[in-house]
């Protein structure tokens, strides 16, 4: 059922051109450098220690690993990380 | 980002969460719409964030259903360092009555200068200015405009020919002019005296000159009536020294009173309505803040059938500057109306009074009018037209230089 609705809405997203990130529930993720990050669209926070940042989305998880990590801004469904980024991974559900 | 301006009058504060997972908790805030920022994992178990201070209620709220315990580490913006302040109860009270202590010395008369007056006017001054209530620890609102000081100051010190009124923040500033009574001096130049109307010569006080003219004569205007050349009356006598003799001129002084006619047109209506005060007054004062007024004493409005309202704006002050309200008088006069009725009789009587006393301004208090007569009357319109007669008895003397009257003859 769930791959009836994604396959759905990516075809909203092709033939009538809706913005692809709110239809498909994808995160938009907006990197100043490796300074600030900023992540919209995603699903709560797993994880934050001043090391990781670990943000749940619809399929899986937005890891992001680096140092003297600080959230200066935390609203429903959006989060604004400062610090010294090293690398975003995605990881799936198993 | 929006949402986290103008942080600092409505208040914020740092909160540290501790418990298992720390930042879950604040997951479960924003997930309730609370923004919370600067979010730092300080240990394993323990989160700081920041939080607007409306919702910390609620966000106890919800601490209360979890197992995380939460320290308020610290307050910033307006509403706290109000708090602060009314916690320092003292000081609060302190700073209102300073507040106070300045608004009320601001609107005390502190000093009253004068400049340029002797030492007995000043305290002639100083005695009328008291009983206008102007005098060091009056209060401001409760005296007159300086023009209307003025105006009073002038009425009550006769001396005075000239004085200004000027309200300097808390001090007024008083300056004028002493009338000195300079005593007429003689004209050093010689004069005669000509008649300055035509009529019949009653009386003559001739101090200085030749006469011209004798009682009960009859002289148009324009003649001379007293000359000031010596010379003149002298020629007969000493006719010998004639060739030596100069002109002898002085300023011929005196009086003539002669009897002079005017014909007076006056006219006066059989109707009428006035208005008089009847002397009952009653004040209110209002708080004035632009068209705003909030009665502050004697609420109650006066029952007068008639009446005229005066409004006296008195303008409160705080340290130099003019506030925006100001406390306004209203001074109710209670007045009556009244109709006049008076039949032809009263009306020349009328006339007649207000001729003479007409004439008589016009011609100082020295004329005397002897007697009038109605040449002609005329009912129109409900009025009465007079024309009226009047004979009086004046002084018609004018002086005129004698150098003037040379240069005429030339």
């Amino acid at each position: 059922m769930k791959k009836v609705q994604q396959r759905f809405r990516r075809l909203l997203v092709d033939y009538f051109s809706l913005p692809s990130d709110t239809v498909l529930e994808l995160p938009r993720i907006t990197m100043l450098g490796d300074v600030h990050v900023y992540v919209e669209n995603h699903k709560g926070i797993a994880v934050f220690t001043d090391k990781q940042l670990r943000l749940k989305i619809t399929n899986g998880f937005v890891q992001i690993n680096g140092s003297s990590f600080k959230l200066k801004m935390m609203l429903p469904e959006e989060v604004l990380l400062e610090g010294n980024i090293s690398d975003i991974k995605f990881i799936p559900h198993e | 980002m929006k949402q986290l301006q103008m942080l600092y009058f409505t208040g914020y504060l740092t909160i540290l969460v501790s418990g298992k997972m720390p930042e879950r908790f604040f997951q479960k805030c924003t997930m309730q719409g609370i923004p919370i920022w600067n979010v730092v994992k300080k240990g394993e178990e323990t989160c700081l964030g920041t939080i607007k201070k409306q919702h910390l209620s609620y966000i106890k709220e919800l601490q209360a259903q979890t197992n995380y315990t939460i320290e308020i580490v610290q307050q910033r913006g307006l509403p706290f360092l109000w708090k602060r302040l009314l916690q320092r109860k003292p000081l609060f009270i302190a700073m209102i009555i300073t507040v106070m202590f300045i608004f009320i010395l601001s609107n005390i008369i502190w000093k009253v200068e004068m400049n340029g007056f002797p030492k007995d006017l000043e305290e002639k001054i100083t005695k009328a200015l008291k009983n206008q209530g102007v005098h060091p620890g009056a209060w401001m609102f409760r005296i007159d405009t300086p023009s209307s000081i003025q105006q009073k100051l002038l009425n009550d010190v006769p001396e005075l020919l000239w004085v200004g009124v000027e309200r300097k923040g808390t001090s007024f500033h008083l300056e004028g002019v002493e009338k000195l009574i300079v005593k007429e001096e003689d004209s050093l130049e010689p004069q005669d005296l000509i008649a300055e109307k035509t009529g019949v010569i009653e009386k003559m006080f001739i101090s200085k000159g030749v006469p011209k003219v004798a009682i009960h004569d009859y002289v148009t205007k324009g003649k001379l009536l007293v000359s000031g050349n010596l010379s003149d009356s002298n020629e007969n006598e000493n006719e010998k020294d004639d060739k030596d003799k100069k002109d002898i001129l002085v300023p011929a002084q005196g009086e003539i009173i002669a009897k002079t006619w005017y014909k007076v047109n006056v006219t006066i209506p059989l109707k009428g309505n006035y208005e008089q005060l009847t002397g009952k007054q009653k004040q209110k004062y209002y708080l004035e803040w632009s068209k705003l007024n909030l009665p502050i004493w004697n609420l109650k409005s006066p029952k007068y059938e008639e009446m005229d309202v005066e409004k006296v704006e008195h303008p409160v002050y705080f340290l130099k500057w003019k506030l925006p309200f100001s406390i306004t008088e209203h001074i109710y006069s209670e007045k009556k109306k009244h109709t006049l009725n008076r039949n032809k009789e009263e009306a020349i009587q009328i006339g007649k009074e207000q001729a003479e006393k007409e004439l008589q301004i016009q011609l100082g208090p020295k004329a005397k009018i002897l007697s009038e007569k109605i040449l002609h009357e005329i009912m129109e319109h409900d009025k009465v037209i007079l024309t009226l007669y009047i004979s009086v008895e004046e002084d018609i003397a004018q002086a005129r230089s004698i150098t003037q009257k040379s240069k005429e003859k030339e």
